[in-house]
């Protein structure tokens, strides 16, 4: 039977990814499932001060920097937080500041050419190892991102697809999620998402032996558990406040299907298991910024979970 | 970090409010649970109180700047547990945070009932007329066990309930308790010590039927109890040794820290210090001003003689009720220096928010890290199971309230002298933060990459970390608790206990308690990863970080 590895939100890490990418012959696992948000949240200028010179500001604190050695020592910085660095100079950052647009083609330009590092490394990784990898980009992916993972020889791009994992699994696969207060590229109303969901569902074999690997976490499910935002995206009460953010409409298909395991992401803070109904449901987690690949190594069996643990790697 | 090259994406909220975060810690270092209830039972020290406040305070900074170092860090973590476990490995971390978490919240419970009691319903029921009821809930065995049962019921309610609706009940218990505690402080700073006697004598005998000479016959009690603990002076020794009890009080400013959302900065740590600083410097001020306050009406050396007269009974060393049959709780002795029964009424309620405010988190530390140690698989997934219909840890949440109850039938019927072992449970927390203390200090160099791109990268002194600096200091205050606590080199002259604070190794109850709860947490860790491994999981493997190249 298949043993598989899930991890998600890793948001950019180039150490996420290639730990990712090792998974699978460091804990023996047959598949590796790569949750959706793989693109990082920031970039971060290197300012050219003259010379060989240049001004950092990283996590608010300021970096002066100076030589070939400096700059590659705090781009690795930059990079293993998941962010990207992009060389500049004052004219043009302050060119900037009134051109969102061009802000965009930068961040554009600096994700896609780190997905396309990321494939082409696991093209080179995965290179006759016969290792199954599969990818679903969330809701926080451009769009773009996906024709640079369709473009990989070894990553499968997964998004609506029903695919067989053995004789006896299939898995469904989005990372589209409900909608979030940041508008981000993928999200929409449940009723949509539950017309997606159930889209893919109906062209399953055998639902009860199915794989819901659905980035955002079902309602109330305990895996999404988020502080409340108050209408300026403030954490209300000091982040003593959680409340649930997940999908109702999945949690319905869950419960409705009851499919043999959910893998989700989405809610970073969310890592644990949980079962509704028969169906275990798990979000690893996210610990990207650390460079900690937080995953799950499950073992499917027929009609039930042989076994299943939370990674810390 | 510009703002310019920060897109919208999900989890990239704004910083969280100060102020909220202070109002968090401030409940945490809970000057009227905590604070009035060890004060009391201090009262045969030789070190000021008000020195002894400052000292502590001085100290636990560096507890402070540990902990808002390590959320800068690792966030998200999700506390002590998971910062153990990753820089030490699985073992240490599970029996260090399952006991310190988990099992030493058992015997927390009958402590929080008793402040229920004390704080809450004793003076309550007294300003509302029950005085046979008010005088009940004071006394020995049955009573501690029903308010220790309440507690449970109303932690358990505080878990269904959820922390959406608790937080905004503790925000607003903030400021209820502090319009409280303020009309306590005028009355006292108001007061006279002749209007006090004369106050306290004529409601304490309408109140709880007191005999005549009330104040006098106190004075006497507690003086033959022992009664010493000043509030100025006593030489920096002595000033140190009443440090290990006065922790009871002021430890957990880190309790309110904010644990959730995507540290952004170096602001973000510190709003986190700031936070908790401020609630433990304005705590510490208002400590102080309760002192003073308490000195000038009071008068400092009755207050301490009425404390020494509960506690000598309350613990058992006579079988005499003191001349004032209830704890000489002091927002009541203040309410006392008014006659008028509203005022008194409104004053206890409002300062019974303090217990409510703030009672309801018992618990929560303990479900985070069964949950977290169900997921590591080194308990069963059942603990961590939601109720499907009220999303409630059903499970989880009877492996805290059975255990609980069982100690607390210990604690409330001082069977085998267990009310003896109170301080133990602030040890057991004390241990686990020595070893996050230690976790702190070589994280930089453990962890070197990590603590590099972190934002407190560059917070330094002379060149050295400031995490491993205040990590070092912070370990070395606690390394000195432990050694009072556990050698109590204060013992009685014939070596015998309680000592000074009651859990040195000369007593068997505490010591016996202690290795319980360390056996027990082994026992669970080695018990299940041996499970795992005949079920085919490695849990050394899964915690091991996976080759980058």
């Amino acid at each position: 039977m298949t043993k598989l590895f899930f991890a998600t939100d890793i948001h950019g890490s180039d150490i996420c990814w290639s730990k990712f990418l090792n998974a699978g012959k460091f804990y023996g696992a047959d598949v590796l499932i790569l949750g959706g948000d793989m693109t990082g949240k920031a970039v971060v200028p290197l300012i050219h001060q003259g010379g060989n010179n240049y001004r950092v500001t990283l996590l608010e604190q300021v970096f002066e920097v100076s030589g070939d050695d400096e700059v590659q020592d705090i781009v690795k910085k930059i990079r293993s937080r998941g962010y990207y660095p992009y060389v500049t100079n004052p004219d043009e950052l302050l060119d900037l500041q009134n051109k969102p647009e061009l802000v965009h083609e930068i961040f554009l330009a600096q994700v896609l050419k780190v997905v396309e590092q990321w494939m082409d490394l696991a093209d080179k990784k995965l290179n006759g190892t016969g290792m199954k990898v599969y990818c679903c980009p969330g809701n926080d992916d451009m769009e773009e991102v996906d024709a640079v993972v369709r473009s990989s020889r070894h990553v499968i791009h997964a998004e609506g697809q029903v695919i067989p994992l053995d004789d006896h699994h299939e898995m469904i696969a989005s990372g589209w999620s409900n909608r979030t207060p940041w508008n981000t590229h993928r999200e929409e109303d449940e009723e949509q998402l539950a017309v997606r969901y159930e889209t893919m569902i109906s062209k399953l074999k055998d639902p009860h032996n199915a794989v819901f690997n659905v980035h955002v976490p079902p309602y109330k499910s305990g895996l999404d558990e988020a502080p409340e935002l108050d209408k300026d995206l403030r954490p209300v009460l000091a982040g003593q406040s959680l409340q649930p953010v997940g999908s109702t409409a999945l949690r319905e298909a869950i419960r409705k299907n009851q499919p043999l395991l959910g893998l989700h992401g989405h809610i970073h803070e969310g890592r644990g298991a949980t079962r509704i109904g028969k169906t275990l449901c798990i979000n690893p987690g996210s610990m990207y910024e650390q460079g900690t690949l937080l995953g799950t190594i499950v073992k499917l069996g027929r009609n039930t979970i042989e076994n299943y643990v939370l990674t810390t790697g | 970090m510009s703002n310019l090259f920060v897109r919208k994406a999900t989890g990239m909220v704004r910083s969280w409010s100060v102020f909220d975060a202070f109002i968090y810690a401030f409940f945490s270092i809970n000057l009227v649970t905590l604070g009035f209830y060890s004060f009391s039972q201090m009262y045969y020290f030789g070190g000021g109180l008000i020195p002894a406040l400052i000292v502590s305070a001085v100290f636990i900074i560096f507890e402070v700047i540990v902990y808002a170092s390590l959320i800068a860090v690792m966030p998200r973590a999700g506390g002590d547990y998971v910062w153990q476990t990753r820089i030490f490995g699985g073992s240490i971390g599970f029996i260090l945070s399952i006991t310190g978490w988990w099992f030493t919240l058992w015997l927390w419970t009958p402590i929080y009932g008793d402040m229920l009691r004390q704080i809450v319903l004793t003076p309550l029921l007294g300003v509302l007329g029950l005085k046979d009821l008010a005088v009940w809930f004071a006394g020995r065995g049955t009573a501690l066990f029903v308010c220790s049962l309440l507690t449970l019921g109303f932690v358990s309610l505080v878990i269904m309930m959820g922390m959406k609706s608790y937080a905004r009940i503790q925000k607003y218990s903030f400021y209820a308790g502090m319009l409280g505690l303020l009309i306590v402080l005028v009355l006292l700073f108001t007061g006279s010590p002749d209007a006090f006697r004369a106050g306290f004598e004529r409601n304490s005998a309408a109140i709880f039927g007191t005999q005549s000479g009330l104040y006098d016959a106190t004075a006497t009690a507690g003086t033959d109890a022992g009664a010493s603990t000043p509030l100025m002076g006593g030489s920096l020794a002595l000033i140190f040794l009443t440090l290990p009890w006065l922790v009871f009080f002021n430890l957990w400013p880190n309790w309110g820290a904010t644990l959730y959302g995507e540290v952004r900065g170096a602001t973000d740590y510190k709003r986190n210090f700031t936070g908790m600083a401020w609630a433990l410097v304005g705590v510490t001020i208002l400590g102080i001003l309760f002192f003073v306050g308490v000195a000038r009406t009071i008068g400092w050396n009755f207050y301490m003689q009425a404390n020494a007269a509960w506690w000598n009974y309350s613990w058992g060393y006579t079988d005499q009720v003191p001349p004032l049959p209830v704890w000489p709780n002091p927002a009541m002795l203040a309410v006392f220096l008014t006659d008028n029964r509203l005022i008194q009424i409104i004053v206890m309620l409002l300062m019974s928010f303090w217990w409510f405010g703030w009672a309801g988190t018992l618990f929560l530390s303990s479900t985070r890290v069964v949950f977290a140690a169900a997921f590591d698989r080194l308990l069963p997934e059942k603990v961590a199971e939601l109720d499907e219909r009220t999303g409630t840890p059903v499970n989880a949440m009877l492996l805290m309230v059975i255990p609980a109850v069982f100690v607390s039938l210990l604690y409330a019927y001082n069977i085998g002298g267990f009310i003896s072992v109170t301080l133990a449970a602030t040890q057991a927390i004390a241990i686990m933060y020595f070893g996050t203390a230690i976790a702190a200090i070589i994280l930089p160099y453990k962890k070197k990459d990590l603590y590099e791109a972190s934002p407190i990268a560059q917070m330094k002194v002379a060149g050295i970390p400031l995490i491993t600096v205040a990590g070092v200091i912070f370990a070395a205050f606690l390394a000195f608790l432990l050694v009072e606590w556990f050698f109590d080199p204060w013992l009685n002259t014939d070596g015998v206990p309680p000592g000074l604070y009651g859990i040195s190794l000369a007593n068997t109850n505490s010591v016996i308690f202690l290795l319980a709860t360390y056996g027990l947490a082994a026992a669970i860790y080695y018990g299940f990863k041996a499970r795992r491994r005949t079920e085919g999981i490695d849990l050394d493997k899964v915690q091991a970080e996976i080759p980058v190249e």
